[in-house]
């Protein structure tokens, strides 16, 4: 009789511990990324629209953020903009997080400068050049006699790592760059001084200033998509596991018609 | 100049130098503080001749104190120096003297009457030790998230390289003395793409970072390690580590005479952890392999081999709660009793831990900054199979700890 009630004990336990690890109700919380914050932002105010009975919790953070807060069981979506690490996933695996990921927009990590700026083009060469404080001026690349004022994302966000990669080839940024905390600071810093270049993802870029073609290319959708602008990437939303349930259901919005929509409209470039 | 003096001044010096050459992109200043009560409680002999419960020690400590700086060079190029700062741990050696025979106490006394040893004992209120001062370079082999270390630096053995102290205690290797938690060495270390795992391979000094003086290895052979885990599936990882080290100088500088001392150590760990939701599980099996190649006697008497066995429960409440607290438990195993039957550290040990954990103050990556610990950890030792003193002349031992660790780190960019 003992036994049986230590197994019905155990038993009973057991289910409430499964039970409360994996039923959070209605509530999804999506961090990291500052790049994909608007998007899902947007998605998840068109989601909740639609299913009053969800609450979606969008922050930012940087992506190293979300990934810490998916290894963590803190968020149930991460926000990326860049792929997540082979020593990243090893932890989350290890822990018995099996980080998956889904598509959900396409980017391109735009060059922008002031607007009274007059250089419109330049080279990956250059660019690495620029912000590895080699070339200094802008009249050595045919602009203004203008101090080059390098403004780049701090190191902890995504977007900052897939320029490092992309653009430097992981040279060491010099060390007179600002190095800001957001899309929106690099914008605002740039547009106010005139001797800057920044890089921000292509939501981000307002009429304050200008985009640069990279390599006689400008980042567009048909650029990204057939795959010749340099700074092109994809920008990311990772689950524990295949998604399920209601970020699924959000997911699959975000993926859909409608949702890419919402991207498009957020300056984003849709997955198809 | 001997190898291993050769090997500490390259890297010495390379530590140096390259902080001049490069500049940083951002640097990253860390700290953790461990502030400790202990109370043990003991099994000591009396006059008698029989064991009954002491206390054997209560005080307040400052365990450990880890002060760090990380300086990233670029993407692929950091280094990192921490030092540990604690209370309780030795930092000289010196020489002791005690009369020959106590009766003879007239002063100047005889140097005839005296006997020299060397002890170990704290000189200052708090000692200070070099536990990380190593340089990461990333990309110089053409193989992704593979990385070059040098300088003092993880010995990545077991699970002593990531170990957090879920639990007060020490990780196995380290708390049976197995593997040292820091060393000299070069490493190259990686990741399996799509995170099946991890790797490293190795040479290190093979002595660890808080050695001082005579306790320090007088021999011109590297230790060597590998190290392999692999996680097939979420929530499983299986490793498997090997280091091959030495202890003594094999022979002597002048006239090489064989060292009977000269000790050759072959250690093997084991690893499988399963995590499932809150449930978190440790199992490490540990062997080492003690010989000695110059001992003259034909029997080898003193060589031997220790096996040990840890497993670690860990639960978390968090979902439940909704406070971050964990459950925490471990049983350990630690068998030397094939050392022969005079040796001071011949024992066959059973340890347990019950404990909780409460973390708070989280960061936005819900990183606790502070957690409180309470552990009561018991051990026992095979009456047959283990020194008559047991260890330092405490049998079975009953412990509480309580801890309160707290962590910061701040950028500067």
């Amino acid at each position: 009789m003992k036994k049986i009630a230590l197994i019905l004990c155990l038993t009973l336990a057991l289910s409430m511990i499964t039970v409360s690890a994996f039923a959070k109700g209605n509530q999804l919380t999506c961090t990291g990324s500052t790049t994909v914050l608007p998007v899902a932002q947007a998605t998840a105010e068109a989601f909740m629209d639609k299913h009053p009975e969800v609450n979606i919790s969008v922050r930012g953070g940087g992506s190293g953020v979300g990934v810490a807060a998916l290894q963590n069981g803190t968020a149930d979506i991460c926000n990326s903009s860049r792929p997540m690490k082979a020593k990243e996933i090893t932890a989350a695996k290890s822990k018995g997080i099996n980080p998956t990921a889904y598509f959900i927009a396409n980017d391109a990590i735009s060059i922008v400068v002031h607007n009274n700026n007059k250089v419109k083009n330049l080279s990956i060469a250059q660019i690495k050049k620029i912000y590895t404080g080699v070339i200094k001026n802008w009249k050595e690349l045919g602009g203004a006699n203008l101090p080059i004022v390098v403004v780049s994302r701090d190191v902890a966000s995504g977007t900052f790592e897939v320029f490092n990669e992309k653009a430097l080839s992981g040279a060491k940024v010099s060390e007179t760059a600002q190095l800001l905390a957001s899309n929106n600071a690099v914008i605002s810093a740039v547009a106010n001084t005139p001797g800057a270049i920044g890089y921000v993802g292509l939501g981000y870029v307002t009429d304050n200033v200008n985009v640069v073609m990279v390599n006689n290319l400008m980042p567009s959708d048909t650029t990204v998509k057939n795959g010749t602008y340099p700074l092109a990437r994809k920008l990311y939303m990772y689950t524990n596991g295949k998604a399920k349930g209601d970020a699924a259901s959000f997911i699959s919005f975000i993926q859909s018609a409608e949702g890419q929509k919402i991207v498009k409209e957020q300056g984003f470039i849709t997955l198809n | 100049m001997p190898m291993q003096s050769k090997f500490k001044m390259i890297m010495g010096l390379g530590l140096l130098i390259l902080p001049l050459l490069a500049n940083a992109v951002e640097t990253k200043l860390s700290g953790e503080f461990w502030g400790r009560w202990i109370n043990e409680t003991a099994k000591k002999k009396n006059a008698a001749g029989n064991y009954t419960d002491k206390v054997v020690s209560n005080y307040l400590s400052l365990e450990r104190g880890y002060f760090g700086l990380e300086t990233k060079f670029s993407e692929l190029t950091k280094a990192r120096f921490t030092v540990d700062i604690f209370t309780t741990d030795k930092t000289h050696e010196y020489t002791a003297y005690t009369l020959n025979d106590s009766s003879q106490v007239a002063l100047p006394v005889e140097p005839a009457t005296l006997t020299a040893s060397t002890k170990t004992g704290s000189l200052d209120g708090a000692g200070l030790k070099i536990k990380y001062a190593y340089v990461d370079f990333g990309g110089l082999v053409p193989i992704p998230d593979l990385t070059l270390t040098t300088g003092m630096q993880k010995v990545y053995f077991g699970t002593i390289y990531d170990w957090t102290y879920t639990l007060i205690g020490k990780a196995p290797t380290d708390e049976y003395k197995v593997a040292n938690s820091a060393d000299l060495g070069v490493t190259l270390n990686g990741y399996l793409p799509q995170g099946f795992g991890e790797y490293a391979i190795g040479a290190y000094n093979g002595e660890g970072y808080k050695k001082v003086a005579s306790s320090l290895k007088d021999n011109t052979d590297f230790a060597y390690l590998a190290n392999l885990r692999l996680t097939p599936i979420p929530g499983v990882t299986l490793g498997g580590s090997y280091m091959s080290n030495t202890v003594g100088r094999e022979k002597a500088l002048d006239g090489e005479a064989l060292n009977a001392s000269y000790e050759e150590q072959q250690l093997m760990d084991g690893l499988l952890r399963l995590a499932y939701g809150p449930v978190d599980v440790w199992g490490e099996y540990i062997s080492k392999n003690v010989k000695y190649p110059n001992e003259t006697s034909a029997s080898k008497t003193k060589e031997y081999t220790a096996t040990g066995l840890s497993i670690i429960l860990i639960i978390s409440l968090k979902d439940f709660v909704k406070t971050d607290v964990q459950l925490v438990g471990r049983y350990d195993t630690w068998d030397e009793s094939d050392r022969i039957a005079g040796d001071k550290s011949r024992s066959k040990l059973n340890a347990m831990t019950f404990g909780a954990n409460y973390n708070f103050l989280h960061d936005e990556s819900a990183v606790p900054a502070m957690q409180l610990q309470l552990n009561y950890t018991t051990k026992s030792y095979d009456e047959d199979k283990s020194h008559s003193d047991f260890a330092d002349g405490k049998r079975d031992t009953s412990q509480i700890n309580l801890q309160l660790k707290w962590r910061f780190a701040n950028t500067i960019k």
